[in-house]
Parts: C-alpha cells; structure tokens; sequence
C-alpha cells in the first residue's frame, strides 16, 4: 500500500494537470505553428511568433499595457486600503454603518466585468444626456471627453477597472488590518506617534506580506482583464487603449489566427510569471 | 341527460388540454418537435426569433416551427442558441464543425460565409431551392452564397442596409450629396444639437458604415485574387477622400468629436430619441425601433432616406444580414436545413419585417408594402456587400483604427492610411 502524501495529492495533481497544465501546454504548441481556424491542416512554424515579435504595432500594445497595469494596480491598492483602514476605524470608534459600507463596496465587486464596461460607458457618455458630464455641467464645470478623447480613455479605462477592483484590495486587507495587535496602536499613542507616523511605522509594515500577495492577485488579474475594455472603449479611439489581453483576444476571434493569438497569450504568460516572481521577492523571508 | 357543470368542464378539458399539451411540447428551449422524435437536426440559431425576448415574436416562431415540424413526420429539431458575442459564436461553430461536433444546421453571420466556404464545412444545398428561387436572389447575396464550384452552400434569409436618418423638423429635404449632407449636418450643429452621428469607434459597424461613402466612389478594397488594393492608385484617392469627408464634418463641428467613441447603433437611437441630433447613419432595422420606442408625434418626425454620395449618381450602402447553412454530409439533414432557411426567408421575414432577399419576397407579403420599404428597396440597388475575402476582417479592424485616429487628431489621414496598409499587407502574407 502507497503511504506518504502521494495518494492524497493525486487527485489536485490530475485536476491541475487536466484543466489547467494542459491548456497552457497545448497554447504553448499553437504559438509553435501557424494554425488559423479554418485551415485543416497546420505545419509547426516560428511564423506566429516572428511575426508577433516583429510587429510595429506590439510596442503601443505593451506600453498600453503597461500604463493600464500599473496605474490600475496602484490605485486598486491604495483605495482598498484607504477604505479598509476607514472601517477598521469606525469599527473601533463602534460607528454604526460599518457593515453597510463593506456590502456597498462589495456589490462593485459581484458585477461582471462586461456588465462594469457597460455601466461606465453609460456614466462616461459624452452625449449631451452623458450621467457624468451631465453632473459637470450642473456645477458650472465643462465637459469632459472621458472616451472620444485617446488622451482620457485610458484613464477612464483605469477608472472603471479600479472601481470594481478596489473591493477586493479592501477584503484583504481589511482582514490583514484585523490582525494587528491593537496594543501596537495603544503604545504608539502612548509615544504620541502621529496618524501617519502610525501607518508609517505600525500598520504598513504589517501589512507588507498581505500588501504584495494582494498586488500579486490583482496584478494577475489586471493583465487578464479585457472585458471591461472591450465592452467600454473596444480599444480605441484608434488603438488608445488597446491591452494585450484584448489584442489577443482579436487576433484569435476576429482574424481567427490561433497560432499568433497563442504566441501573444504566452507573451502575456511570461510578463505575468516574470512580474510575480518580481514581487514574490518583495515578500518577507518567512513568507515565501 | 342533466349535465352538470363540472362534467361539462371535464369534458372542455379533456377536448382542448390534449392540443394544448401537444402545441407546449413541440416547442421547448432546446427542442423543436416531439422528444422520441426518430430523426433530429441539431440547429444553432440566434436569439432574435424562436426565442426571443419579445413575447410576440417568439409566438409566431413558435407556430411557424411547429406547422414545419407537423409537414415533416419523423424529425425533430434540438436548438442551441448562440450568445450575442457574434465573432466568438461563428468561430465555435468553426471549430466544433472541424472536430465533427459542430450543428448540422446554423444560422452564419452573412460577413462570415467566406470563412465558412474557405474552411469547405458547408453542404450544397442547389438541389432543394428551384432555379426560380436562386435567381431571384439579389446579385450580391447569390455571389455571397455561391462557392467555387457553382453550388448554394448557405441561403442568405435577409439583408440589411445603411441609410441617413433625419430629424424632418430640422432638416425637411433628404440630402443627396456629401455637401448637401455637411451643409445640413452644419446648420443643425448651429441650432445648437449635434448635426449629425455617424459610429466611429471600434466595432465592425463603423468599418462597414463608412465604407458606403468609398463604394460609392467605386472604391475597391481587394482585387479579383482577394490581394488587398484599397490604399493604392485611385482606389487610395478615393479611400482618402471617404476619411476626409468624415474628418470634415468632425473638424467643422457638424459632428461632434465624441463620434469616436460611438459603437453601437443603440447609442444613435438614444440620440435620436433625446432630441439631441438633427441626423445618424443607421441601419434600415432601426425604422422599426424608432417607430416602436418614440412617441407617435416624435416617430412621426424621423424619415429615411438613401445615404448621400459624392453626386447623385454616385452611391453605395453596405449590405450585410444573416444566412442559414448546413453542416452535415446527411442529405435528409440538408433537405431540414434548407426547409428551416425556407421558413424564415419568407414567412418569418415577412413577420419580423426585415429585408428579403430576393424581389420576389417583396410582392409576395404585403408587411412590405410601407413607403420605408420602396426606399430600402431602391437603396439595395445600390447594395454592396463585404468582400468575401479571409483578409475581411483586418481590413475592418484596420478602419476602425484609421477612423479613430484621423477623426481625434492623433494621426493624419495619409499617415494613417500608410500604417493601415502596413498591418493589412502583414496579415495578408500570413494568410
């Protein structure tokens, strides 16, 4: 009889191999060839990934992709902590509303991707009924072209995604915030450490294993996200805010070419599993 | 005999539950026909008709099916429905075919069928239309639907159109050229509503929309090989002076900029509906939504017309719709096939009033007979349907990004043209 941890891995091991290993190994094969979708027969060829590698367009893909990653990532971060750190405070100042906030937040969070797009197309519409601009309009202010305009697009692109990701970064950290030990916040008071002394010294340090885990996550994540820009700008105006993941996603279903959309999907691998291991260093000691 | 009220409801029951029973089994969400049926067609069709949101469509789908399912004895059809995501829906459809588990009937996306005849997964249908029937096809939807060899491999069951929508209370006459257009669109813009909207942004519909206003020119995307040309000779004058009238009317203001994030039809519609446009470019589809969503006084004041051209006698519209094609080498499946493209090419046409086919269509069904329809009827004459060519689909995506471009200042029209023709040429040589 086997004995160990083998027999109990087994089953997580197949499952992992099936329905995730494979997928990736057999992409990895497609990014090999020059298979197209209404072509029977395909021959293994480096022609999917010269012609990826070689493309003029590729460069503003990535830079998109770069300022659409890191601009989302940061502010997912930075507004699920400040609102974490909110409820933890009015939890300790025992304020009432608490809960309704976290279950405010989260319902950004339960939308689907596709259906956020939707709503922020709606909010962002520069026609002269346009929610936002409607808002602006009332305060005196001028209108804003947040789509039509490739210098805004990004940044509502970047705002639609924050707003639905932002729950998540509170969940975590939230939860991370419930584990420091409150006598560090009462000594510091004794100490007359100043608020931002606090978070300086106490609650970031604390934070930091849960801060890269939670930027690992969204990171992933992000760079995955094509919906919320497809269903909001299409990429445009021109190729504004065309990402990697949504240039993929036309290079495979809409010009059917499945063995350059495979060699983008691993380029998009490999910027993914190059950034974690990145961030993974930033993890303390213990924790990796 | 004393018959007793509740005797006489057991009998109405028992005369009229059975045909009741009978009529909700033949129709369910995944089966047309009774369930021990001996043949079955699997057929994969869109969300629009048999199951329809709209209560009323889907019951006279439902009837039409189940008078269909009654003349054939012996079948069954088991439906699957494709989602709204129309690329990813034709490209599954693709694939599953080539694996050997794709429908044996489908509804295709008429700017798909020459992916479908390039991959060779349609089944000649020529032996279950009359010659009568293929000839009356309008010239475009037979080249459309006829392969290398001669056959009909798909019946293209209605086509659509682009027209020039107006506001009649602010522009009375139907402008028939491009300055006739601009100066409208301008004295509108100047009224203080947008002059006109015209989609702009990234999705096929902008591609398509425009390329009327470079059809009209004569303009040719591709050659007789399917080489792509649009961006040389006279074809790239032509092509050059379709972004110009477009970046014209942004430039004066007669369109606002926003047109650049403008992707949806339902966006011009919203437009239209608030007042707030004087005139759209829109699909002959979109007479219906107006008619149906505004006020009978508001409807009443949008009118239709063809889209303008360079001169009067200079005119195009891009013509698209959906056909219906087998998948299956079984001939008996063909046969149901064809009989379902059948059904919906006349009687479910002439229901939902969209565009036939073919002329014959147009006299046969009085649901025809509106003046819209002698205005879509003209305007098909000048129809012009996307090159059935597999370098399609990056031509378009190619416009979009010229259109977005050019029309937000980021690129010049010439440049703009240039890096298109690079990226189109690129993926041309990978076919």
């Amino acid at each position: 009889m086997v004995s160990g941890p083998l027999p109990w891995l087994l089953p997580a091991v197949g499952v992992l191999g099936l329905f995730y290993l494979y997928p990736i190994l057999e992409a990895v094969r497609l990014a090999f060839t020059d298979a197209r979708l209404f072509d029977t027969e395909t021959q293994l060829s480096m022609r999917s990934l010269g012609s990826m590698v070689g493309s003029s367009t590729l460069g503003v893909i990535l830079r998109n992709t770069l300022t659409y990653t890191v601009a989302s990532v940061v502010g997912q971060i930075a507004l699920g902590l400040a609102i974490a750190l909110l409820v933890v405070r009015a939890e300790r100042a025992r304020l009432r509303g608490t809960l309704v906030l976290r279950t405010i937040v989260l319902a950004a969070w339960v939308i689907p991707a596709i259906a956020n797009g939707i709503i922020w197309q709606l909010l962002f519409s520069e026609a002269p009924f346009g929610a936002i601009n409607s808002a602006l309009r009332l305060m005196g202010a001028s209108p804003v072209a947040w789509l039509s305009d490739p210098s805004n697009a990004m940044t509502s692109a970047v705002i639609a995604t924050i707003w639905q990701g932002t729950a998540y970064s509170m969940i975590l950290l939230y939860a991370a915030l419930k584990t420091i030990d409150p006598a560090l916040y009462e000594a510091a008071a004794i100490d007359n450490a100043r608020p931002w002394e606090r978070l300086w010294f106490i609650t970031l340090p604390h934070l930091r294993a849960a801060l890269v885990v939670n930027a690992i996550l969204i990171l992933i994540m992000t760079l995955n996200m094509f919906d919320t820009i497809l269903a909001l700008t299409g990429g445009g105006p021109g190729r504004a805010t065309e990402i990697l993941s949504l240039y993929a996603y036309g290079t495979v279903f809409q010009n059917f070419e499945l063995g350059r959309g495979a060699a983008l999907s691993m380029l998009l691998l490999i910027i993914s599993l190059g950034l974690t291991m990145v961030l993974i260093a930033l993890l303390p000691r213990d924790r990796r | 005999m004393n018959i007793t009220r509740p005797s006489l409801f057991a009998a109405l029951m028992a005369t009229v539950l059975p045909s009741v029973v009978q009529a909700e089994d033949l129709i369910t969400r995944n089966r047309v026909g009774p369930a021990d049926a001996e043949n079955a067609l699997t057929f994969r069709l869109t969300a629009f008709d048999l199951y329809s949101a709209d209560e009323a469509t889907a019951e006279a789908f439902g009837e039409l099916f189940t008078d269909f399912i009654l003349d054939n004895p012996g079948w069954r059809i088991d439906t699957q429905l494709q989602t709204g995501a129309i690329a990813q829906e034709q490209a599954r459809i693709i694939e599953q075919a080539r694996a050997g588990r794709g429908p044996d009937c489908a509804m295709i996306d008429s700017s798909q069928l020459a992916t479908f005849k390039q991959a060779g997964l349609l089944a000649p249908m020529t032996p279950f239309f009359s010659d009568e029937e293929i000839d009356d096809l309008f010239p475009f939807v037979r080249d459309g639907v006829t392969d290398e060899n001669g056959d009909i491999v798909a019946w293209w069951w209605f086509t659509d159109l682009r027209v020039l929508y107006r506001d009649v209370t602010q522009v009375p006459d139907a402008p028939e050229t491009w300055a006739e257009m601009q100066e409208a669109a301008q004295s509108v813009a100047d009224a203080g509503l947008e002059g006109i909207l015209f989609n702009a942004g990234r999705d096929e519909a902008s591609a398509f929309d425009w390329l009327a206003h470079f059809w009209a020119q004569g303009g040719a995307l591709v050659d007789d090989d399917g080489r792509p040309v649009f961006f040389e000779g006279e074809n790239r004058e032509k092509f050059l002076r379709a972004v110009q009238l477009y970046a014209d009317l942004v430039e004066s203001g007669a369109a606002p900029a926003r047109v650049t994030a403008l992707a949806s039809y339902d966006d011009l519609l919203a437009s239209a509906a608030a007042g707030s446009t004087g005139m759209f470019i829109g699909g002959n589809w979109m007479y219906a939504q107006i008619q149906n969503t505004m006020p009978e006084d508001q409807a009443a004041n949008w009118a239709v017309s063809a889209l303008p051209g360079p001169s009067t006698d200079e005119r195009a519209t891009g013509t698209g719709g959906w056909a219906i094609a087998a998948l299956s080498d079984d001939p008996e499946k063909v046969e149901i096939c064809a009989g379902i493209a059948r059904l919906y090419a006349g009687p479910g046409n002439a229901f939902q009033r969209l565009l036939p086919t073919s002329a014959a269509l147009y006299e046969e069904y009085e649901e025809f007979a509106g003046a819209e329809f002698e205005v879509f009827a003209d305007a098909l004459e000048d129809g012009q349907a996307r090159p059935g060519v597999p370098i399609y689909p990056e031509i378009s995506n190619q416009i979009q990004i010229l259109l977005g471009d050019v029309l937000s200042g980021s690129a010049s029209a010439e440049d703009a043209l240039d890096a298109a023709a690079a990226e189109v040429m690129d993926a041309f040589e990978r076919l």
